[in-house]
């Protein structure tokens, strides 16, 4: 398994006469087995480093090493394919479609590589025993709870077996012991499979059950938690 | 504040100015949403006003110009035949104890031509008596008497039609001769009020007595009688008719148009009903759009301490100001549809009566189309107002997706196609027992056509679901996940494509189905000749005129077999306009096979040859309770005459019916040997352009007269027959490509809405190609379903339209499948539906998937 490498990576954006540094070289490596969080202000570019890492930005600068490969110089299609196979995405809002079971909801990004649905379900059942909603496959997520309904969209980002976990925030809408069930699933599951991962996230809590703890302020990274966010209180 | 000064009105303690601020504050960068709300219940208004108004104008415009004629005329002494009778008659009623006026008119139909071109029109013949009667039309024409000596007034409707001026010559064609005129006047609506609008031209009574080629003769005396000698007047009417005339109120002869008019009248209620419930799902659908957003501002309002009174209030107020712009603006564009597609009269009507063609729109039809727009908005908004109920938290939108039209449950369903069902059932039960009633089935049936949607959506979702699993690479699973999940919005939406498409069918099935009979009806009642002598625009053979030998001419002339003439008119019974057709006894066929419907047609034919006997419509028959054998009796200008019941038949094209006789009884009682007609036959192998030129030859000069081969006349009746149901055609037509139009703009919007999501796919590996084929799979199984549903109801609509069309109205109207009318109406609306999405889908398909990282889009 791969690593996911950053080197110097920068992204500008430009708006009107002012330029808003959101990644200023930054340098990371997340080995496989391993959970790493991303702590940072709003609008620190958080977001924008994930989305460089799971390409759907280009950087203006830098390098996104991963499997041999700098995902930074993809096209767009090698991009997709990429995004397809080798990534798994949890959202902040979940994503999921109301009216679609679980198990629906989870296997519907394999349809994208060929998949009959039927195939995919098959595919997809596993992981969601995997994140302990077997037994309410069929249920809607109108029928599930917050946390559950974070737990089926983690079952979807993995249905495609990805090598690379990208978490945006994935506990932003739950409580303490929700949030805590949720990083440490991501945690577990990384190490199970030897895949790095990249959780962005505001619970102070999650440094204590990461591999490791990284801030980014004014577009650079810093080791460690910053002591404003480790204040700051928990949603 | 000061003592005295106003305070501001308030509702549950907010300002008016407060309100108004909040809705602003509301659709803020949201405008879009808020247009294409407007925009579903301004069409709906839109179609809804226009055909009621359409429908409205008929009989409104003639009322006005009734009541700009008669005044305050209470009584009309009127002839049963154009020939009129003596005028020395109204002098004896001007004589009568009690009357105060006495005005004799004569009206005669006509054609005008001028430099311009030709325009249909009904002679009307004054004295200056009319005066007294006040109309708003006639009091000024006849005041100015002298001004119209030895000329016409024209209406500038008319006027402009033919290109004619005041002080030029105009030539005036009738009783088959052609007569130079000057015209003297030009009216206006402000000298002459809707008379200006009317087909009407007017002169003094000796001069439309010589024009029409009727001296001393006129066809009405309208009478005002003295205060408190109404009923002596009356009396004294009846005693003078003796049996001859008809004595009647003023304006009696609205209500026969009323009757003539019914089927049209009936036919253009059921769009409007049509209009009005698509006008509410398009209202529904578009403001369920905008429901997630008005929760959250609800929600948001009690976090800041409104209370839910208040925020009921907010809501209401809201939907009131969208509701009511948008219905101001669907009256304005429903005035434009009436004025432009709606405005036309059914060509046999106006054979038969005087009417204008200005858009009538009393104050009602306006407020009742605001009102069904803003209740139409106010139901449709009223899903916020679930989260103020009882033990809800204030702010349970903001925990939730939030997501507008979800999956909706089995009970739902189920309880849908039990009431689609139901009424149903209810239809055919009521429509068997009560053909009558089936106007108002076909609105029902359309209700019931929405509320099978529901179940036959769950059946196609449920049908389609296993193929969909198991297709390798298709994006149909997608397609129908997404369908799945914002059920109650594709519901809505199938369920306007189902209304549009039902009208569509049962409205054009029908009228296949009457275009069909009455051309059969037509071929079998022209074919008896192979050229046709008669006036000008004579559609029902109705209007005499003078033969000056040239039936004996025509008889002479080479390569002619024989000449008869054929007379007829309309007969008023009850509220009746009775076609009166008398076939000349030379005839082959006195009876058009296809239109019979009870009796032997050869036997029938022999009785009404030998005289005393006569064919009837069927609605004559059932409203006098008369079958094959029975006796009758007519008024005719001779007194009551009786007749024996040799056949029943349709109401071969004419909705009050047709009552056919020989040419010998009709000149007995009608007291004429005018024709209105002449058949003429051609020896073999005389071609009909041949006979027709040798006809023309042998007439010599008479502009007055058209001789038409029997082709000519056919093409003329069709065009005629198709142009008066002309305005229905265009309603479902126009019903159809506005409801695809709003179908295709709703799902636009529905899918740039739902970009987050489809960005969330593409950063899940999905492209744009994928998700663009997914979305117009997902509409056209969408608008598939309800063409499904509105095609299978329009066709059993149409069924039992055409079956109203023969037994309540009398029509030949057989009923045939169409099934490709019906092919073709899915294909249209289908076609239209994909093409308009086709680019916003694509656009919000390329939508960039780093967009599901946004918190909103």
């Amino acid at each position: 398994m791969s690593a996911l490498r950053l080197l110097d990576l920068v992204k500008h954006y430009r708006g009107g006469a002012e330029t808003v540094r959101a990644v200023d070289g930054v340098c990371l490596t997340i080995s496989p087995g391993e959970l790493a969080a991303l702590y940072g202000p709003s609008g620190s570019g958080k977001t924008t480093l994930l989305q460089l890492a799971a390409g759907l930005l280009t950087p203006d600068d830098g390098q996104v090493l991963f499997d041999g490969r700098d995902i930074g110089q993809l096209s767009a299609n090698e991009s997709a394919i990429y995004r397809r196979h080798d990534v798994g995405v949890v959202f902040q809002s979940f994503h999921l479609i109301a009216g679609a079971s679980a198990l629906e909801n989870a296997a519907l990004k394999l349809i994208a590589d060929g998949f009959s649905l039927h195939e995919a379900k098959q595919h997809a059942r596993p992981w969601l025993d995997r994140v302990g909603l077997g037994a309410r496959s069929e249920h809607t997520p109108a029928e599930l709870s917050m946390g559950e309904r974070q737990r089926v969209a983690i079952a979807r980002a993995l249905v495609n077996e990805p090598r690379l976990l990208l978490a945006d925030e994935p506990t932003g809408s739950l409580d303490s012991k929700r949030s805590r069930e949720i990083i440490e699933l991501l945690r577990d599951i990384c190490h199970e499979r030897q895949i790095p991962g990249l959780l962005v996230t505001h619970d102070p809590h999650a440094g204590a059950l990461v591999s490791s703890v990284h801030t980014l302020r004014d577009g650079l990274l810093h080791e460690g938690l910053d002591a404003e966010l480790a204040s700051a209180p928990m949603r | 504040m000061s003592r005295g000064r106003l305070r501001a009105p308030k509702i549950a303690g907010l300002r008016l100015s407060a309100l108004i601020e909040l809705y602003r504050w509301r659709i803020g960068n949201r405008k879009a949403h808020e247009l294409l709300a407007g925009s579903g219940i301004a069409i709906g208004v839109a179609l809804f006003f226009g055909v009621l108004v359409a429908n409205t104008s008929l009989i409104g415009s003639a009322s006005q110009l009734a009541h700009a004629i008669d005044g305050s005329a209470r009584f009309q002494l009127a002839a049963r035949s154009p020939e009129g009778f003596n005028e020395g008659l109204a002098q004896r009623v001007r004589r009568l104890a009690g009357v105060k006026v006495a005005a004799p008119m004569l009206r005669e139909n006509a054609a005008i031509v001028g430099p311009d071109g030709r325009d249909s029109v009904q002679l009307v013949g004054l004295t200056t008596s009319q005066v007294a009667l006040d109309g708003t039309a006639t009091r000024d024409i006849a005041a100015g008497g002298l001004s119209l000596a030895s000329g016409l007034a024209l209406p500038s409707t008319v006027a402009s039609e033919i290109g004619a001026q005041a002080g030029q010559p105009a030539t005036l064609l009738t009783d088959g001769s052609a007569r130079s005129v000057q015209v003297r006047l030009v009216l206006d609506s402000q000298t002459v009020g809707p008379v200006a609008n009317s087909p009407i031209v007017v002169a003094l009574l000796p001069l439309a007595q010589q024009l029409s080629g009727k001296p001393r003769r006129v066809t009405q005396v309208l009478v005002e009688p003295k205060p408190g000698a109404a009923r002596l007047v009356a009396r004294e009417l009846r005693r003078l008719a003796a049996g001859r005339l008809d004595v009647e109120p003023a304006g009696s002869e609205l209500a026969v148009l009323q009757a003539t008019a019914e089927p049209t009248s009936q036919s253009t209620n059921l769009f409007a009903a049509i209009s009005a419930i698509v006008g509410f799902l398009l209202a529904l659908n578009a403001v369920l759009l905008t429901v997630p957003e008005r929760r959250r501002f609800a929600a948001e309002l009690r976090e800041q301490g409104f209370g839910p009174r208040q925020v009921l209030t907010v809501l209401i107020s809201q939907a009131a100001i969208l509701g009511l712009a948008a219905s101001l603006i669907g009256v304005i564009l429903g005035d434009v549809l009436s004025r432009t597609l709606f405005h036309e009269v059914p060509s046999y009507l106006m054979l038969a009566f005087p009417i204008g063609t200005h858009p009538v729109i009393p104050l009602t039809t306006v407020l009742l189309a605001i009102g069904c727009g803003m209740l139409a908005t106010l139901l449709a908004s009223l899903l916020p107002v679930l989260d103020l109920r009882a033990g809800r938290p204030a702010d349970a939108i903001l925990h939730e997706s939030g997501e507008a039209g979800q999956h909706i449950d089995k009970r739902a369903t189920a309880a849908g196609g039990a009431l689609g069902l139901t009424l149903l059932l209810a239809v055919t039960v009521v429509v068997l027992l009560v053909p009558a009633l089936s106007v108002l089935g076909g609105v029902v049936l359309a209700l019931a056509a929405f509320c099978l949607t529901l179940p036959i959506f769950a059946m196609v979702v449920r049908i389609i679901k296993p193929l969909s699993e198991r297709l390798r690479g298709s994006m149909l699973a997608l397609a129908l996940v997404e369908l799945d999940a914002t059920a109650t919005r594709s519901v809505a939406l199938a369920g306007v494509a189902a209304l549009a498409v039902y009208g569509m069918t049962a409205i054009q099935g029908a009228r296949h189905d009457l275009i069909t009979g009455l051309d059969t009806a037509l071929v079998q009642y022209l074919d008896t000749a192979d050229v046709w002598v008669t006036t000008d625009n004579n559609f029902l053979t109705i209007n005499s005129f003078q033969d000056h030998g040239a039936l004996a001419s025509i008889a002479r002339t080479p390569g002619i077999s024989s000449v008869r003439e054929y007379q007829g008119g309309l007969l008023d019974v009850g509220t009746r306009r009775l076609w009166i057709r008398a076939r000349p006894s030379g005839d082959d066929a006195l009876i058009q096979a296809s239109q019979l419907l009870h009796g032997h047609l050869a036997q029938a034919t022999r009785l009404i040859r030998h005289g005393g006997w006569a064919a009837i419509s069927n609605g004559f028959a059932e409203e006098h309770h008369l079958a094959v054998g029975d006796t009758f009796t007519l008024p005719t200008p001779s007194g009551n005459a009786t007749f024996g019941v040799a056949a029943i038949t349709t109401n071969v094209g004419w909705p009050p019916g047709a009552i056919t006789i020989n040419d010998h009884d009709y000149q007995r009682y009608w007291q004429t040997t005018n024709p209105t007609a002449l058949e003429i036959n051609l020896k073999p192998g005389v071609t009909p352009s041949t006979g027709k030129q040798a006809v023309e030859h042998a007439l010599g000069h008479r502009p007055g007269l058209v001789v038409e081969t029997l082709a000519e006349r056919e093409a003329h009746y069709e065009a005629s027959a198709r142009q008066g149901i002309k305005s229905l055609s265009q309603i479902a037509t126009l019903l159809l490509i506005a409801t695809s139009l709003a179908i295709a703009t709703a799902l636009s919007a529905v899918i740039w809405q739902r970009r987050a999501r489809l960005a969330s796919l593409k950063a899940q590996g999905f492209d744009s190609r994928q998700l663009w084929r997914a979305l117009l799979l997902e509409s056209a199984i969408l608008v598939g379903i309800g063409c499904l549903d509105g095609a299978i109801l329009g066709i059993y609509a149409h069924a039992l339209a055409s079956r109203w069309l023969q037994l309540s109205v009398g029509f030949p109207a057989p009923f045939s499948l169409g099934i490709g009318l019906v092919f073709l109406t899915l294909a249209i609306i289908t076609g239209i539906a994909l093409l308009v999405i086709a680019l916003p889908g694509l656009a919000a398909a390329r939508v960039p998937a780093q967009a599901s990282f946004q918190e909103s889009l």
